[in-house]
């Protein structure tokens, strides 16, 4: 593997590697929380601190771990930080815990950490693999922030609450629904395909 | 080493014992915080209830207000405006469709009328059944009379034969669930103080 810069694997992460439109993980959460923007930008905010930290302990007892249990120890590691992010909340943003209700421990049960933890954290270095983690986390962050733009803004003509379409809009009560949210993603994933596929055959070319 | 039989079980037991230790520590130490959270949400949510204004949210403003008008009769919440009394608030609870629901709701003194209703947990669908909690749901029922309501429909959808309520666009299931058990506190809550 080439040496990696943390510009390397930020752009792995954000684009090149996305973990929602590239590695297809993660969707099950995509689709769920992605009808609110707020809703969208705090379960990325979460995922990104779950994952970076996750990966960073990971990565850092990878060699005091015995490789047939190294499982049960990820989910353990995950599921500590998922709990001290919800404290966190409760303690000192009651409103915004109350606002998310079951989607904070719901990040225990996102694919995208344990599977940086499995591909990245457990064969590199602590500090890449902690900037991995938020690569990754950022990556998800963008997409679930695209989808949920036209999500909010056709479904309710708002965004992050703020009303933006007047009432001339009819909402579309479709793209509240997780049914909106397949159709989003796989545009999403087509057209991000499509520049990639294009990028990649230009490169071979030359 | 890594071979032997001992060493994960041991590995595995450390690291849970150490991860433990540091949730333990974080829940202990903000046990008192949270506890003061919940206690001065619920202030927060009766006094909207009885649609007593704050002059600001905070919560050396919204304990003293609270203090000083409301007092307690096990799980029923007593508003005396200058001795006199307002109204009652009691918890009304149901099934929703994720989890329980949990509102309290303030009826007049001469129970003809509901002063408010305030939702205090509710797990329902974000942005559908989640609208409950908004304003313009919970609005609705400020000041409803509900003086002439036949047996137990005290809260009835429109555009339903003598409808005054709107359930919520999208959340069928939520909206029928929060009528139902609305409908069913109020009635056991009534039954019992008018047979006293």
């Amino acid at each position: 593997m080439a040496k990696q810069t943390a510009k390397n694997i930020l752009s792995m992460g954000l684009w090149v590697d996305n973990p929602v439109f590239r590695q297809l993980i993660g969707i099950c959460s995509a689709l769920a929380v992605t009808n609110l923007m707020v809703n969208s930008l705090v379960m990325g905010i979460g995922l990104t601190f779950v994952t970076a930290l996750s990966s960073f302990t990971i990565s850092a007892i990878r060699q005091f771990t015995p490789k047939h249990i190294r499982m049960m120890v990820q989910v353990l590691i995950i599921a500590a930080y998922v709990i001290m992010v919800d404290i966190y909340l409760k303690a000192f943003m009651p409103e915004l815990s109350k606002a998310l209700g079951p989607y904070v421990g719901l990040i225990i049960t996102n694919c995208i950490i344990m599977g940086r933890a499995e591909a990245y954290a457990q064969k590199n270095k602590p500090i890449p693999s902690f900037i991995d983690g938020v690569a990754n986390g950022l990556g998800y962050t963008g997409v679930l922030l695209f989808i949920a733009f036209f999500r909010e803004l056709m479904g309710f003509g708002t965004l992050f609450g703020v009303k933006i379409l007047g009432d001339w809009w009819t909402s579309w009560t479709i793209m509240i629904m997780p049914p909106s949210a397949f159709f989003l993603l796989a545009i999403v994933i087509w057209i991000t395909h499509n520049i990639q596929d294009k990028k990649s055959k230009e490169v071979a070319k030359s | 080493m890594k071979k032997s039989f001992l060493y994960p079980i041991v590995f595995m037991s450390l690291l849970t014992a150490i991860f433990t230790f540091i949730l333990a520590f974080m829940e202990f130490g903000t046990a008192e915080r949270v506890q003061q959270n919940l206690e001065l949400e619920l202030q927060r949510k009766i006094l909207y209830v009885f649609n007593i204004p704050v002059v600001d949210n905070s919560a050396e403003v919204v304990n003293a207000v609270f203090e000083d008008k409301i007092t307690q009769d096990e799980d029923v919440f007593i508003y005396k405006e200058d001795g006199q009394t307002v109204g009652y608030a009691f918890p009304a609870k149901g099934p929703g469709l994720w989890g329980g629901i949990e509102t309290y709701v303030g009826i007049s003194e001469d129970y003809s009328t509901i002063l408010g209703l305030a939702i205090i947990t509710q797990n329902e669908t974000p942005g559908l059944g989640g609208r409950i909690g908004e304003e313009e749901f919970l609005s609705q029922f400020r000041n409803l009379d509900v003086s002439s309501a036949v047996e137990g429909g005290y809260i009835t959808y429109r555009p339903a034969a003598g409808g005054n309520v709107d359930a919520v666009a999208g959340a069928t299931l939520t909206s029928k669930s929060v009528s139902t058990f609305l409908n069913e506190d109020i009635h056991n809550f009534l039954a019992e103080r008018k047979g006293e």
